[in-house]
């Protein structure tokens, strides 16, 4: 026993040293506000151009929600110099990828290219943040798209609606309430004139970090991105930054609903803290305890040995402000569902009545460290993660000592979170159900 | 310092603004990115297996990637084979249960996968040695134990069932099968019957036979220096024994005398999968090959391509539509596919056909030629991004024998790729007039007309060939009541069904593996109830009793729409075509459709609420041999399908004893044992 201790802090410690190897980069900021973080990389011909803004659904106006979202969408139409449907093709056309994805907090677009063909990322990039165009022809378009992009994910996907559900039953006031796809009748009620303002307001470059890593000569880089950027003009219209306490849950809240799915499932959502702080580490930690690979706890319990799910996780929701710890599970067939919650509680319970072993323990660890190098693998991660870093904790270089903030998680840190947040009274639970289909002769 | 530093930050975007930016138009771009693709460090061991490093320290991370060289291995009557023991190699070794080789694996925060072919292994640099060595003890020592068979086995069949109702699916299996042929390993199909076959034995003597060092290739990729991987190489793999691997001969796959079109029936699709598709005699390093992709790319390659351009932006026809290739030593394929609106199948094909005879009659401009070499040079610039791209080029190099320095060449040969070259490529590799043209859609509305193409032939979902459904027409004598009063006398006539009170039905439903009791009772008139349980416990629960309706799933209950009521109260009529006229319900017959082979005359009913749903009668016999109706599915409409068959009469009535109900993504078979009739049903008994 004692031995296996003294193996689990060698280990532990070696994983420190041969995470030790740091992420250099440069942060600035240009006149008009432009956060610019720049991460040279010779190791392969690639460059990752991102640029993040920091707005997302919780910004939104509550009778103009998918906003954001629109924007995301609205923001490929083209510019003063780039023509309708033009701006994915320079990228298709250099052999590059983009694309783009909204959360609550912000909206992050990406250019993935050889690395001949940075300077194409940057024009594209401050032709939309200068003079993109908003106009009615594409606002139309893209209002189509948006509700074909909501049929397939969420009302054709089997299950597809649990977040939304969730998000309004958990959250009574915070803009949380609702997801970034918003609401169509928003959408569409909504006049040129807002969007046009909506622009103005957020996609500004004091609202933006461009953060760029790869294959480049920094030097010459920033002279190009003070040509490209340095003439849009700083915004000059206030920014909404919600700052709204959600009261407690103040009791379990239980709901039924029926969907086009072949099995059961139960959702349950547990109220959690926000990202950041020391609870946020100890609880991705008990969230990698319930569902990190094959020997987590739901999957060798509820899949493996008593096969009551077909497929078991936990999701670890967290946000700019309060977040949420998910945990799901799909019923095989000729389970009851009640029989299916009763094995998911008696996971969680588990962890409420007893210390992880420190074995376990020490696993779970393991496998974070490996994640958080593997995250570092990419370009595009390493890009991603500074600009996350640096708006969300106004610290780019997170993303070098994330690792000893999980390091000084304990096995009683895992214990006091699980026994604070994993109450019923602290929770949401769904049930989804097939909708009837009679089999009448 | 740090002000300085800030100070000197300021003034320079002042400064940069005197470098002219023109942005009217896309930056040129910079001077192509000199790329180095590193040879990796090779060697090879006494029992045969090649060994390679390629040394990377961006990450303090390896990757292990032990891959077997088997292609072309024919399963015929145990289809899966390889497939299910790439699976199972990983679910326990003769030392370790699967929980315990699980938790060993993740305790090192690493992963391990294995396939048919291969068996990788990933973590940090610090754990890689001990990972290592569990890779062997899988590699070596699998366990593939009888147990986690089944339960590989019941994945799979689940996977082989909800694949039986994707159209995209059964076009895959029925392409690979008619351009290889089922003699042809790549054209082998698994089915619940093949997996059914396979035992434990076969799993153990397929890895016994084509496990072998000789035949494989083991990678490094990452933070290892060659030293080092020689050393684990050495210690973990170095005494495994090698062995003849048996060498299989089958036919090559020859290009089909003429242009056909194979239709696959799926009545209930709104969209056909089309796909044009040919074998090809293409092997990567042949002088064609690069020219080859650069004509592929420009045909479908992506949103850039020409039938892109085409079916989707000008004709709006489909999502997309997409051309694919691929070399292979033995034989390999190309494809142009499409999902495309049922009305537009025949356009389709027109204009992918038309797209193949331009890019073999007409050179491709400069311009178009020049960005698809653009296209194709980025995207290998950024596949060199990760480490096991170059790992890959290592294997291709060995197993298809190319030069030391095709990659390094790679991109000077891309480069000088003409437009003479790509128009030879096409004209040898594509011939319009010997293709394989395979549609999975709706026959009735997409089959006519199809013949202009070539001869239309039919095929199952499993790629064999059947009967071209024959078109009959409904006798104009037969009226709706002249229908009806067959039906109800076949059935056992007016007056034995009206003596009937009531029934009690008993049987057993099979689903994926399990099985379901139902009972089913009916009191004439108006109500019913039938109920489903598992080892005694009720799963559902539909009734309607003296017009009170329920419906419950797991003790849960369901909202009761009009949609539900009218289903349960047909549900309680014994032949409900005594009901449909007085009750308000509209009929009409509309056709003739082929159930399970023979000829039934299709009726469509409408009920009062609008709802419409279809009862097909055999057209001999009169029964009603099936029903159907349309409901909401995930992936948009979804048609359920239910086939009555094995009609038996008890006191002179008849009762379907087998039912089978096809429920979109699932089959049911339901067969009653009993059927009680005039037992003195309460409605009490129906609670």
């Amino acid at each position: 026993m004692k031995k296996q201790f003294f193996l689990s802090c060698l280990l532990l410690f070696i994983g420190a040293t041969a995470f030790g190897q740091s992420i250099q980069f440069e942060k600035y900021v240009l006149p008009n506000g432009l956060k610019v973080i720049l991460h040279e990389d010779h190791s392969a011909p690639v460059v990752a151009v991102t640029a993040l803004y920091h707005v997302g659904s919780k910004n939104e106006d509550t009778a103009r929600t998918g906003f954001a979202h629109f924007f995301e969408h609205l923001l490929f139409e083209g510019s003063e110099n780039i023509k309708r449907g033009e701006f994915d093709k320079y990228v298709t056309n250099a052999g590059g990828a983009l694309n783009a994805n909204t959360s609550q907090d912000r909206t992050f677009y990406y250019e993935l290219l050889p690395s001949n063909q940075v300077e194409l990322g940057l024009w594209l990039e401050s032709e939309r943040m200068m003079h993109a165009k908003i106009e009615q022809v594409g606002v139309n378009t893209q209002r189509e798209v948006v509700k074909e992009e909501k049929r397939q994910r969420m009302d054709n996907r089997p299950y597809g609606s649990f977040l939304n559900e969730m998000l309004k039953r958990a959250f009574k006031v915070h803009p949380y309430k609702w997801s970034p796809i918003g609401s169509m009748e928003h959408l569409n009620a909504a006049k040129l004139e807002e969007f046009i303002q909506f622009y103005k307001t957020y996609y500004v470059p004091n609202n933006c970090v461009l953060s760029i890593a790869g294959d480049f000569n920094k030097a010459e880089l920033k002279e190009k991105i003070a040509a490209y950027f340095g003439s849009i003009p700083k915004g000059t219209i206030a920014i909404n930054r919600p700052n709204i306490k959600e009261p407690a849950l103040g009791g379990e809240v239980r709901d039924i609903i029926y969907d086009n799915i072949q099995l059961p499932g139960v959702f349950q959502a547990y109220r959690a803290p926000k990202q950041g702080g020391d609870e946020y580490y100890a609880f991705n930690v008990l969230s990698t305890i319930l569902s990190g690979g094959e020997s987590s706890r739901m999957n060798k319990s509820l899949v493996d040995k008593k096969q009551q799910a077909a497929a078991a996780q936990s999701v670890p929701f967290f946000n700019e402000d309060e977040g949420l710890l998910i945990a799901l599970a799909i019923a095989n067939v000729g389970v009851k569902i009640e029989t299916l919650e009763q094995s998911m509680d008696s996971v969680t319970d588990q962890l409420k009545k007893e210390l992880v072993s420190e074995r376990e323990f020490q696993k779970v660890k393991n496998q974070i460290t490996s994640e958080l190098v593997s995250s570092k693998a990419t370009m595009a991660g390493i890009a991603e993660s500074l600009a996350n870093n640096e708006v969300y904790f106004g610290d780019a270089n997170l993303i070098n000592t994330e690792l000893e903030k999980y390091n000084k998680v304990t096995r009683e840190d895992v214990l006091n979170v699980a026994k604070k947040y994993l109450n019923k009274d602290n929770r949401v639970v769904l049930y989804y159900l097939p909708k009837q289909k009679s089999a009448s002769k | 310092m740090k002000k300085i530093f800030n100070i000197i930050i300021c003034f320079l975007p002042i400064a940069a603004f005197s470098q002219n930016i023109d942005r009217s138009k896309a930056p040129v771009p910079g001077k192509a990115p000199i790329i180095q693709v590193a040879n990796p460090v090779k060697f090879t061991l006494a029992n045969g297996l090649k060994v390679y490093v390629v040394k990377n320290t961006k990450l303090p991370r390896v990757i292990a990637q032990l891959s077997f060289d088997v292609d072309g291995f024919k399963e015929g009557d145990k289809a899966g084979l390889a497939e299910m023991a790439g699976q199972l190699a990983k679910r326990g070794t003769t030392t370790k249960s699967k929980e315990q080789l699980d938790e060993a694996v993740e305790y090192l925060g690493g992963s391990l996968s294995t396939s048919s072919t291969s068996a990788v292994a990933i973590s940090l640099k610090s754990n890689f040695p001990t990972l290592f060595g569990l890779l062997s003890e899988v590699v070596l020592h699998p366990a593939l134990n009888a147990e986690e068979l089944e339960k590989v086995r019941k994945q799979t069949i689940s996977g082989i069932e909800s694949n039986k109702d994707d159209a995209d699916a059964i076009a895959n299996n029925v392409v690979k099968k008619l351009v290889y042929g089922a003699n042809h390993p790549f054209g082998e199909i698994m089915t619940t019957k093949t997996v059914n076959a396979i035992k434990a034995e076969d799993v153990k003597s397929f890895i016994g036979d084509y496990w072998k060092p000789n035949i494989a290739s083991l990678i490094f990729v990452g933070d290892i220096e060659p030293a080092d991987a020689k050393k684990l190489a050495e210690k973990y793999f170095g005494a495994w024994q090698k062995g003849t691997v048996p060498v299989q001969q089958f036919e090559k796959s020859a290009r089909p005398a003429k242009t056909y079109i194979a239709v696959v029936d799926r009545p209930s699709s709104v969209q056909s999968v089309v796909t044009i598709a040919t074998p090809l005699q293409l092997v990567k390093g042949a002088p064609n090959d690069i020219p080859a992709n650069v004509m592929n790319n420009i045909l479908g390659g992506g949103f850039s391509g020409r039938l892109f351009a085409n079916l989707r932006e000008k004709h709006g026809f489909t999502y997309g539509a997409y051309s694919s290739l691929e070399t292979n030593k033995y034989v390999g394929i190309f494809k142009a596919e499409a999902s495309v609106r049922n009305e537009k199948t025949d356009s389709s094909i027109q204009e992918t056909l038309a797209e193949i005879n331009t890019i073999r009659s007409v050179k491709v401009d400069d311009g178009e030629l020049s960005r698809m070499k653009n296209y194709l040079a980025g995207g290998f610039a950024r596949s060199l991004e990760n480490p096991t791209t170059i790992a890959g080029f290592a294997l291709n190099i060995e197993k298809y024998n190319l030069p030391a320095d095709y990659y390094q060449k790679y991109l000077t040969n891309l480069a000088s790729v003409s437009a003479l070259q790509v128009q030879e490529a096409a004209t040898s590799l594509l011939q319009p007039s010997q293709m394989h043209i395979v549609v999975v859609g709706d026959a009735k509305q997409v089959a006519k007309g199809l013949e202009k193409y070539g001869e239309v032939k039919y095929f199952d979902i499993e790629g064999n060939e059947i009967a071209a459904p024959k078109e009959v027409k409904v006798d104009a004598s037969l009226t709706l009541d002249v229908l009806i009063n067959k039906t109800v006398e076949a059935m056992g006539g007016k007056a034995s069904i009206e003596k009937i009170k009531d029934v009690q039905l008993n049987g057993k439903v099979g689903v994926m593996g399990q099985s379901i009791d139902v009972v089913q009772k009916i009191i004439q008139p108006g109500s019913a109830v039938m109920l489903m349980s598992m080892g005694g416990m009720v799963i559902s629960k539909q009734a309607v009793v003296d017009g009170k309706y329920e419906v419950s799933q797991q003790g849960m209950q369901a909202p009761i729409t009009d949609d539900l009521k009218e289903g349960l109260d047909e549900s309680s009529y014994l032949v409900p075509e005594l009901m449909y006229q007085q009750k308000g319900y509209k009929l009409a017959i509309v056709g003739m459709e082929q159930v399970e082979g023979k000829d039934a005359i299709d009726v469509e009913i409408t009920a009062p609420s609008g709802k419409k749903s279809h009862r097909f009668y055999d057209k001999e016999t009169y029964l009603l041999v099936k029903t159907t109706k349309v409901e909401k599915g995930p992936q948009g409409p979804v048609t359920q399908q239910q086939y009555y068959k094995n009609y038996q009469k008890v006191d002179g009535v008849a009762f379907a004893k087998e039912a089978v109900m096809d429920l979109g993504q699932f089959k049911m078979n339901l067969n009653f044992e009993t059927i009680k009739v005039n037992q003195g049903l309460k409605l009490e008994d129906l609670k």
